[in-house]
Order: structure tokens, then sequence, then C-alpha cells
């Protein structure tokens, strides 16, 4: 094993771990923020493992997430738990292979902006459905498990989500995925079956967020596609592995950690507030930090004094002159 | 190996809008051919180059890699059937270092293929065209010569029976350009592999080839050995007379 | 259904559909011009409706006054936010797909930045004003007052903006940008001011549709999204980067919403535009009146 894959097991483990403790020792405040914390860390991870690898920005998390949350609140009362939460998985992974086989032949912008379009089809068209023929206002979970279950699948999905991330790196699909992002075409001249590669990391990506939504479909005893397909869950995710650093394994993780301290913190009193500066600092982190915040260095922060300084010395220059003539 | 030829194009077209840019072409390629194809600018070479490998699929005509039929096909099925190619601008994975660019080939179309010794690993394929000390660099960070030879390099490692070569001497001085025909009929020898090669510097090519084909305008005017070709008065036509020397 | 069905079926339709030309006129420039799908778009929309909305319930300025002023406000308000946010990534960007995605990405920021700073500034709440909502007659049939003016102006606008590209030096410069980004500058176009400029103009007209859109329906701080999508899906129809394209599109896309809606259910509305949104890129994704 590499030595860089044995250090990223370890870390996992030690989070774990920690992560393992809070439901024991943590208020249920504590708790609704670790699994509102792991929920994004879950979602922007595997989000992250395909999306950041191959530079294909998919916007549809909020349809796969509502997909499982849906198909969760369906089947609740007839299944066992975890099977509910691996139907999630499996419906939303059938959606994103439809969706996928028909968009990821698109570029960049196109595809983005289809994954949104056909998100919002999905909504849309459930809630039709919902009114028009089911004739159900939204639904209520009547069997619903332990808060503990729930904490403790949602964590094992982050978990998962991070170690299904560290195999694939050190894998040959990673670096089909790896390679797609640096130049599509050449590597479809080298062997890499592109399209194949492409489906599999979007279906997977999917799986995990319909699980995810399955798992946290029980947090609201009450159901409708508004708030299920929420098309702001899907924008957070991004939001975060952007703002963490796509490419990277730890970056999602990080940034979840962060905005969900800043999202409890900030988001009762002034949601507003909250919002724009996720705004704020996405568009900050694309201009001077492309590679998130996972991609911070001692030597960034050096550029960036430098860069401050020399702009300083340009506008004041003329001045000194002026002053000085 | 059956009789079919290593590649073959029929009638290949390729139609962008209103544009023809390869008309109608045929061609076939054997095993441990040298062929040469040149033909004035827009003449229509790197897009026959393209649908050879795939990269763009022919408005028309038919595409054989020893008898089985690869028109249409994404290029990664050309390249599992052993058909490998550089780009005219070198394209490298910029962040990874040169042995991984290397690797990337290995890992995919060349992984399972049986070939020469010569192109075991990365470091075999690193001696080979002679990158071997600038392994550990990141591809981004090489000189852009050096760059031409890590994408034959990264095609090699695809361990291909067909080279398509798209103008890898240009820019290079009169020494360079002779090694780098040295290198290319080194390839051809060493490692039983078709090469196919478009140049601008049709005088160096006319040295080292066996067989040329003319483009011009989409159309094949001429097909056949480098004495022959110079003499057609299409092609000395095409040419206005200016580019064409005699082979020594 | 009679002539006169038919006839106000389609002006009604034909009048959405110059807003939607309008707001897609501004977002073609950006994308066309400098690869800028800014999905922000609705949001300076939004901006423009509720500023016109405070000028008239506060200090008591016409709408129509507000149209100039809405314009040139938000079109100073594009400037500064090309030159803080757009400028750095053109510089900075290796390829256009990377600029693209990123300018994107700053876009999704701004989005979230402007929606709900509007939110915190002016609330949640629905507001709207009466501004010449009496019908008028027009060949047969009844239409409010503001929704024909807003249909006139929206024409108006939309076809001046085409002609100054076509006729003016500026807009053949701006057109020759869009066709060959380095040619354009060889001749001693100025990009660095261009493109600023441009981006400015875009936001410009968004923001007269806003103020248009004031005067007839109800404003919120979420009424952007919608026209952003309907933006985007107007320039996936009409071909990225053509200008009449957007204009033809626009108006072919709200007479196809008015008739789908009146024969099948109103509810259907948002299926039928994202149906066709995604039949069209799937199908033509350089859109359907582009010559290829």
């Amino acid at each position: 094993m590499k030595e860089s894959t044995h250090r990223d097991l370890i870390v996992l483990f030690g989070l774990t771990g920690w992560a393992l403790a809070v439901p024991h020792y943590g208020s249920d405040f504590v708790v609704s923020l670790t699994l509102s914390c792991l929920m994004y860390a879950a979602l922007a991870s595997s989000w992250a493992l395909f999306c950041g690898a191959t530079r294909y920005i998919s916007l549809a998390t909020s349809a796969f997430f509502g997909v499982g949350a849906y198909a969760s609140a369906l089947t609740l009362d007839q299944l066992p738990w975890l099977a509910v939460v691996g139907l999630g998985a499996a419906v939303a992974a059938l959606v994103a292979l439809v969706m996928g086989l028909a968009v990821l032949h698109l570029r960049g912008t196109y595809f983005a902006v289809l994954t949104f379009g056909m998100t919002e089809l999905i909504r849309h068209a459930i809630t039709y459905w919902e009114k028009q023929v089911t004739g159900t206002v939204g639904r209520v979970l009547s069997v619903v498990p332990e808060r503990d279950t729930v904490y403790l699948t949602v964590l094992a999905l982050a978990v998962g989500a991070v170690a299904v991330a560290i195999a694939v790196r050190g894998s040959r699909f990673g670096l089909a995925l790896a390679g797609i992002g640096a130049d599509e075409q050449r590597a479809q001249t080298l062997g890499v079956n592109t399209r194949l590669v492409k489906t599999g990391g979007f279906v997977l990506t999917a799986a995990f967020a319909g699980a995810v939504g399955a798992a946290m479909s029980v947090r609201w005893t009450y159901l409708d596609p508004v708030v299920v397909f929420n098309p702001f869950i899907g924008f957070q995710t991004v939001l975060i592995a952007l703002i963490g650093g796509a490419a990277t394994l730890w970056g999602p993780l990080l940034a979840a950690l962060v905005f969900s301290l800043l999202a409890e913190t900030l988001r009762l009193q002034l949601p507003q507030l909250y919002m724009m500066s996720l705004g704020l600092l996405l568009i900050l982190c694309v201009l001077y930090l492309p590679g998130g915040l996972a991609s911070l260095r001692w030597a960034t922060f050096r550029q960036w004094r430098d860069d401050i300084r020399d702009r300083w010395r340009e506008l004041t220059t003329p001045l000194k002159k002026e002053a000085a003539s | 190996m059956n009789g079919h030829p290593l590649l073959e194009a029929r009638e290949v077209t390729v139609r962008f809008g209103g544009l023809v840019a390869v008309d109608a072409v045929s061609a076939a390629f054997a095993a441990g051919e040298l062929v040469g194809i040149i033909g004035p600018n827009g003449a229509g070479k790197t897009t026959f180059f393209n649908a050879l490998s795939g990269v763009v699929a022919p408005t028309d005509g038919e595409l054989f890699a020893q008898g089985v039929r690869l028109t249409g096909a994404p290029a990664h099925r050309y390249a599992h059937h052993g058909i490998a190619r550089t780009f005219q601008t070198p394209r490298v994975f910029a962040d990874l270092s040169v042995a991984a660019n290397i690797d990337f080939g290995l890992q995919f179309a060349g992984r399972g293929r049986s070939a020469s010794w010569l192109l075991k690993d990365e470091e075999s394929i690193l001696n080979l065209i002679g990158l071997a000390t600038q392994a550990a660099l990141p591809a981004g960070a090489i000189t852009p010569s050096q760059q031409r030879l890590l994408e034959i390099g990264m095609a090699l490692a695809t361990r291909p029976k067909l080279l398509l070569l798209d103008e890898v001497a240009a820019g290079l001085t009169e020494a360079e350009i002779n090694q780098m025909a040295q290198l290319i009929r080194r390839l051809r020898d060493e490692l039983d592999l078709t090469v196919i090669w478009i140049e601008h510097a049709v005088t160096t090519l006319l040295n080292y080839v066996e067989r040329v084909i003319v483009l011009h305008q989409g159309k094949k005017i001429a097909d056949g050995l480098p004495s022959e070709v110079v003499r057609n008065a299409e092609v000395v036509e095409a040419y206005l007379g200016d580019e064409m020397v005699e082979p020594a | 259904m009679s002539a006169l069905g038919w006839f106000e079926l389609i002006a009604s339709g034909l009048i959405t559909g110059g807003i939607y030309a309008l707001i897609a006129l501004g977002l073609n420039l950006q994308y066309g011009l400098m690869r800028v799908l800014n999905i922000a778009h609705g949001e300076f929309l939004m901006l423009g409706a509720f500023v016109t909305w405070a000028a008239q319930s506060s200090l008591g300025i016409s709408p129509l006054l507000m149209i100039p002023v809405s314009f040139l406000l938000l079109a100073a308000l594009g400037l500064v936010v090309h030159r803080l946010a757009f400028r750095r990534l053109t510089r900075t960007s290796p390829t256009l797909d990377i600029f693209e995605a990123r300018a994107l990405m700053v876009s999704f920021g701004l989005m979230f930045l402007v929606q709900n700073f509007a939110q915190g500034v002016w609330g949640g709440d629905l507001r709207g004003y009466d501004y010449l909502a009496d019908p008028v007659a027009v060949g047969g049939a009844q239409f409010a007052g503001n929704k024909l003016l807003l249909f006139v102006l929206a024409l108006a606008v939309s076809a001046a903006l085409i002609v100054l590209l076509r006729t003016t030096l500026l807009g053949k410069g701006v057109r020759a940008l869009m066709q060959s980004p380095t040619g354009a500058r060889l001749v001693g176009i100025d990009t660095e001011r261009l493109h600023p400029a441009m981006f400015g103009v875009g936001l410009g007209l968004s923001g007269v549709a806003g103020c248009l859109l004031s005067m007839s329906y109800t404003i919120s701080p979420a009424m952007g999204e919608p026209y952003t999508v309907t933006a985007l899906i107007v320039i996936t129809l009409g071909g990225f980067g053509s200008m009449g394209g957007a204009l033809a599109g626009g108006l072919a896309l709200g007479v196809v919403e008015a008739v789908g809606m009146h024969f099948t259910n109103p509810s259907l509305k948002p299926l039928l535009s994202y149906g066709v949104f995604i039949a069209v890129l799937l199908w033509k994704p350089n859109g359907l009146f582009t010559r290829k």
C-alpha cells in the first residue's frame, strides 16, 4: 500500500472513532450539528470523487438526494432500514445511469446546465405526479428509526464516501478520471473508454447521494417535493466541495465542517448572511484559490502578501513622485 | 496475422458543415511500412489522421483495422486495436510527471498487449525516446522539443502496431530533425511498427520514408515511391514547385 | 377555438416572449462575447424590478422614467462586477474550458450573493404596484395597458440593440470579437474596454427587463431564477451567440408556452419548459437557428 494511502486511512480511522463518540457524550444540539456535517461530508466527498477529478460540474445532487428520500418515504414501513437506504442508492444510481447516458457526452458548461435542467425537471415532474396522479399533498413518515440509527448510517456513508475516494485515487479508475479531467480526448486516444468511466463515476456519486437522501428523509416527518428536492442541497454540496478543494481528498470534508459550524451559528439569526457569505467565499476561492481551502500553504499566504505589497507600491509610487517634484 | 491490411481507409470523407476537409481518400497500410503524408496547408492531413485514429468519425466511407470495421467507433477502440497517434501540438498531462505520462498508456490501451522488450515498462520507453533523466519532472516543465518526444513515448506506451506521427519535426533545427527521423526509422525497424508520418519539412521526410501519399484540398493526388511522387505534375503544381527537392 | 381566441392566445404569448427575448439578449451578449454563462442574470433583473418599485413607491418616480435609470444603474453595476470578478479570471485561466467553468462558478456565487442581499434588504414578501393596468382594445381583443407597453418597449429595446450591433462601428467590433477573438484584437479592437462595457450592457438589459416586469407583475427576491432558466432555454434554442436567434427564440418560446398551457394543464408549464430545454440541448447543442 502506498504511504499516502496508509496515512489517509489512519486519519479516517481516527476521525471515525471521534465521530462515534459524539452521540454518547454530546447534547442533542451537538449531535444534530455533527449529523448535518456528516451529511454534507458524504455528499461533498462523493461529488468530488467524480466531479473534482473530471472537472464535470454536476448540479444534479438534489435530484439524487430527493429520489433517495422519496424511495425511503415510500418503503419505510415495508422494508428493513438497511434495505431502505440501499434502495435509495439503487434508485438514484438508476436515475444517474439514464441521465448520464444522455448528457455525459457533452462538454463542461453544457453538462452543468443540463444536469441543473434535469434536476428541476425531475422535481417538477414528481410535484406534478404527486398533485395530479396520487393526489397526496405530502407524505407522512410513520415508522421512524431512532436518532442513533440514523446517525450511524450517515456516519457510515460519510466514512464510506471517503474510503471509496481513497481507493479510487490509487486505482486505474481514478487514473482514468484524472486523465479525463486533464485532457479527455488525449486520454481516449490512450485507451480510456471515457463514456464508461464517466458513467461509472457519475453513477457512483449518485448512489451515495441517494443513500444519504434515504437516510436523512426521516429527519423530516413530513415529506413533500419542495422540501426534499430543494435545489439548495445540491448547490451547497457543490459550493462546499469547490471551496474545500474538489480535486483533493480532505478538502470537501474540511469545508463541510467549516460550513456546518457557520450554518448553525448564522442560519437561525441571519440566514441571508450565511448564504451571502457562501456565495462570496465561492467567488473569492475561484478567483484567488482555485484549488480550494485544501491547497492553502504557507507559500500561498506569502504570495498573497507579496501581491498586495506590489499592488500597494503600484498605487502609491505616482503619488510619491508628485510629492517629490 | 490475417491477410488484411493493418489499417485501411476506404473512400473516407470528413465534412464539417459546408467544408469538405477530407474527400473520398482511400489508402491501405501494411505491417512494417514507413509512409509519409505531405500536402500544402489545409490539405486535410491532420483531419485524415483524426479519422484514422477515431478522434473524428468520417461522414462517409469506412475504416478497417485488420479486417475489423471500426468506422464511427470511439477513439479508445482504435487504441485497443493498436493504432496510436501523436498530436501536432503536444498534449501531455502537464501536472503529472514525465514517467506518469508514459505510464498512462501502459495502464490502458497498452495493458495486456504483447510487445517488444523495448516497450516493457516506463523505464524502457523513457530510455528509448531519450527522456530517462527527465523522468521525475512534471511534464509541463520540460522543453517543447522534449514534450514532442514525450508525445511519442506516450503513444508507444499503448504498445501499438501502427503509429501516426503528426508533424513531429515542426520547428526543430536541422540537426534535431535528422535525429527525430533516425528515431522514427529505429522505431519502425526495432519495434516492428508501421509508421505514418505527416510532415511539413518535406525534404527530410522524402529522404527517410519508403512511400509518400500527397493530399491536396482533401483529395489524394499521389501515392507511391518518393522518386515518382516528386515528378508527378499535379503534385508539383500543388506545391508550386517551391518545396520539392529531389531525394539524394 | 375562434380566430379571436387564437389571436389573444398568440398575442399574450408574444408579450411574454418579448420579455424573454430581452433577457436572453443580455445573457447572449455576455456568453457569445466573453464566454461567461452568467446564471446570476435573473438576479440582476430582480434588482432592476426592486429599484423601480422602490423608486415608485417611496419617491413616486414614474416607472417609464426608471427604464433608462435602471439600465444605467445596472450597467454601472455590471462594470463593477466585471472589474472585480471576471477580469482576473480572463488573466489567470489557462484554457477556455477552464475559464468557462470558473466563470460559471463565479456567477453561481453571485447568484447566492445578490438574491440573499435582496432578501435581507427587502424581505421575502411579494410586492407590486399598479401602473397603466386598464385594458386596451387591440384588434377586437382586450389586453392590459401595461402588458402592451411592456411588449412594445421590450421589442423596441431588443430591436435597437440588434440594429446597433449591425450598424455602428462599436457593434461591428463586438460582433467581430464574437466570431474571432484573436482576429479582432489583431485589427485593433480593444477587448480590454469592450468586455466590461458589454458585460455592463448585458446587465443593463436585464435591469430594463426587470423594470418593465415590475409594471405588470408582482416581484420578490426569488423571482430571478425562473427567468435565468428561461433565458438559458431561449439562447439554447436560438443558438449561443446569435442575437437574431435570441429574439426569435424568445418570442417563439413565449408562444409555445402560452399555447401549451392553454391546451394542457397550466401546472405543466415548468415541465414543458424544461422538457423543451433538455430536448434542444441534447438534439442540437448549438441551437436551432445557427447555420452549421
